[in-house]
């Protein structure tokens, strides 16, 4: 099969890529002025960042797709990458506070990205809820590819709301001198390894439930023809 | 007037319709039969346009999206219990068929023994009343097409015969029905053309042959009418 | 014409029913007294504090009373199939979305009227009254606002099972930026310096309320369907 020789050589290059890209994080770059090594957290937590975007995005697109051609591959597909992107973001809201405690000397701050994560987060929560409450199969996919469109279309409202909100919020000091050029590489490179572990984890995710799809599909036609 | 084609429909793993097919012309009653659980109200559903069939086709003429000229009653009454009697029909011709009101409302009433109580509210009403309201309201609709689930439960035999007198009337003046029910009795007297589910294909209707059509209709209504 | 004729019909409907059953007002009514009377007992509102925590405690009363009467005005159309009226008629599924929108809110602006004088007599806050027209601005903005996804929402949770569970977990999340932009604009409002204006968060209810009813138009025919 050929696609499982493309996904043994992702596989194969991420066994090579996430180790760099740790090995890069903590000896390679330089150590942050102000906040010292702490700042290190920054790389992984903004990959694993745009590592939720990436899946609550396939989510919404998805979602369309679903309402459009009503065919459950692309609900399958929707809550797959669904899934990994409520990991991430769960790791986000994690590293975020880890990251807070030593440098701003808080748990939690309101800072707006933080929030509008946070807010996704719980209206993934609340689109997995609603999934589990549904039995019959082809509602549960409307339903919730509702809810994924309803719930993405919000990131930039509440990111709008959140900034006007808590107008001084604590101000990183890379923003004003700029980042130090190795820094950024580092940066991309973890972001790349991290992007392209995301699709690996929701293609892979994908796969199974796919699957699963398929036995259920199969059972019907095996049921149909004993009557 | 309504046509369907090879309507397959599983819910979960059961398989509940199996490639059924039917067609109900303009001015003609389509009398379905069919023991409890052999998949009528689903082909109903499913021709009324409410519930999506797995598989085939459902076709009647004009905009297929455009069902104010459809009216389906299923096992419940469709009424809102805390209006009156004529306010839930004032409703109910309001967003259908605006001016062209039929007058014959007072008469309509009286007949299904409803004009006394115009100013009850429905959940006042017995449960007989509140059937006949659901179908009186249908037959003031001005519809085309009526697709009827059990139209006759709850009715005791006055009102079977009101309601029959009103099924031919419609069917003279060119309106197409589509019921189902268990009563063979009521069915046979009206049935112009008559279909049976049995573990959700039509029983007798396995030769797709249009030309030996008549002669399954003949052997359906010897076999359940006699 | 039709669409305009066919929405004011259902508010009419809904409005009367409200009328006559009282459901969805009492419940919002009693829960929003519930409400600021915990909210007293839990941080002690007093004179010197009430100007800060008015516009928040007032909010969140909005929105959970808000949340809990529109799980209930969708229940009307689920009671006895009664919707199924509405699928057979001439009513699109935008009039019949735009119709419960308004009922939804007409609803919501009695609950905040009420909440409001409640908070006046209660807390001795005379305020709320003298700055009521600038009030009406952001509590119309933004009761348009959870009107618009509580109504889309309440009928998705009444198609589930443990709908009104779900419901808050679904509608909290979604209306943040209501909540802040009210939060905010009232704040500004009753306590803001002369040259304040709360524009900037009429502006955010604005576009919320465009972007969400716009989406929602188009979303909400894939709820109604079975």
């Amino acid at each position: 099969m050929k696609s499982g020789k493309i996904i043994r050589g992702i596989i194969l290059l991420l066994a090579i890529l996430l180790p760099a890209s740790f090995y890069l994080i903590f000896q390679v770059a330089p150590s942050e002025k102000i906040m010292g090594d702490v700042q290190r957290i920054f790389y992984l937590h903004i990959s694993l960042a745009m590592s939720a975007y990436l899946g609550f995005g396939l989510l919404f697109v998805s979602s369309i797709l679903f309402l459009v051609k009503k065919t459950l591959y692309w609900d399958t597909l929707a809550f797959s990458a669904g899934e990994v992107g409520l990991l991430f973001s769960t790791l986000v809201l994690i590293t975020g506070s880890l990251w807070a405690r030593p440098v701003w000397n808080v748990w939690w701050t309101w800072d707006p990205r933080l929030v509008t994560m946070l807010i996704l987060w719980f209206i993934y929560i609340g689109y997995f809820m609603l999934r589990k409450a549904i039995p019959e199969r082809m509602k549960r996919a409307r339903y919730s590819a509702i809810i994924g469109i309803l719930g993405f279309l919000d990131v930039p409202v509440v990111r709008l709301a959140t900034k006007w909100w808590r107008s001084i919020h604590p101000r990183l000091a890379r923003e004003g001198g700029g980042l130090d050029p190795l820094m950024v590489k580092v940066m991309l490179f973890s972001l790349v390894t991290f992007l392209i572990f995301t699709s690996l984890l929701i293609y892979i995710r994908f796969r199974v439930a796919w699957a699963e799809e398929r036995i259920n599909e199969i059972f019907n036609d095996v049921e149909d023809y004993n009557g | 007037m309504l046509r369907l084609t090879d309507i397959g429909k599983t819910y979960g793993l059961r398989p509940v319709l199996k490639g059924v097919n039917a067609r109900v012309e303009k001015g003609e009653i389509f009398v379905l039969f069919g023991h409890n659980g052999a998949g009528k109200t689903t082909l109903l559903k499913i021709a009324a346009g409410i519930m999506p069939p797995t598989k085939g086709k459902v076709e009647f003429p004009g905009n297929q999206d455009d069902r104010s000229r459809i009216f389906y009653l299923g096992h419940r009454n469709s009424l809102y219990g805390e209006l009156t009697v004529l306010e839930n029909i004032r409703f109910f011709l309001d967003i259908r068929n605006g001016k062209e009101r039929t007058t014959n409302l007072r008469e309509t009433l009286t007949d299904f023994g409803l004009w006394q109580r115009r100013n009850d509210p429905v959940k006042a009403l017995s449960q007989g009343m509140k059937r006949r309201l659901a179908l009186m309201k249908g037959l003031i609709s001005g519809a085309g097409l009526f697709i009827l689930d059990e139209p006759f439960s709850g009715l005791d035999i006055r009102w079977k015969d009101t309601l029959i007198e009103r099924f031919m009337e419609i069917r003279k003046n060119g309106g197409s029905l589509l019921i189902a029910t268990h009563l063979v009795h009521e069915g046979c007297r009206i049935a112009d053309r008559i279909g049976l589910l049995e573990n959700g294909a039509m029983a007798f209707l396995e030769e797709r042959e249009r030309a030996a059509e008549a002669i399954i209709q003949e052997r359906l209504k010897n076999e359940i009418c006699r | 014409m039709r669409f305009a004729g066919n929405t004011l019909a259902i508010v009419r409907k809904d409005i009367l029913l409200e009328f006559r059953g009282k459901e969805a007002l009492s419940i919002m009514i009693f829960l929003s007294l519930l409400l600021l009377v915990i909210f007293n007992l839990a941080v002690d509102i007093q004179s010197e504090n009430v100007a800060s925590l008015a516009s928040g405690i007032l909010w969140v009363v909005f929105a959970f009373s808000g949340i809990l009467g529109m799980g209930k005005t969708s229940l009307s159309e689920r009671d006895d199939g009664a919707y199924l009226n509405i699928l057979f008629s001439t009513v699109s599924m935008e009039s019949f979305y735009i119709a419960k929108v308004i009922s939804n809110l007409i609803f919501l602006l009695l609950m905040e009227v009420f909440t409001i004088l409640s908070f006046v007599i209660l807390f001795n806050y005379e305020r709320l009254i003298r700055t009521f027209p600038a009030l009406a601005i952001p509590l119309l903005l933004g009761s348009l606002g959870f009107s618009i996804v509580g109504t889309l929402f309440s009928f998705l949770s009444t198609g589930s099972r443990f709908g009104e569970i779900i419901l808050p977990f679904l509608f909290l999340p979604l209306v943040v930026p209501v909540l802040i932009g009210g939060v905010s604009a009232t704040d500004i409002i009753l306590n803001g310096s002369p040259g304040e204006s709360p524009a900037k968060w009429l502006k955010v209810l604005v576009v919320f309320d465009l972007l969400y009813l716009f989406i929602s138009l188009i979303l909400f025919r894939h709820i109604v369907e079975e």
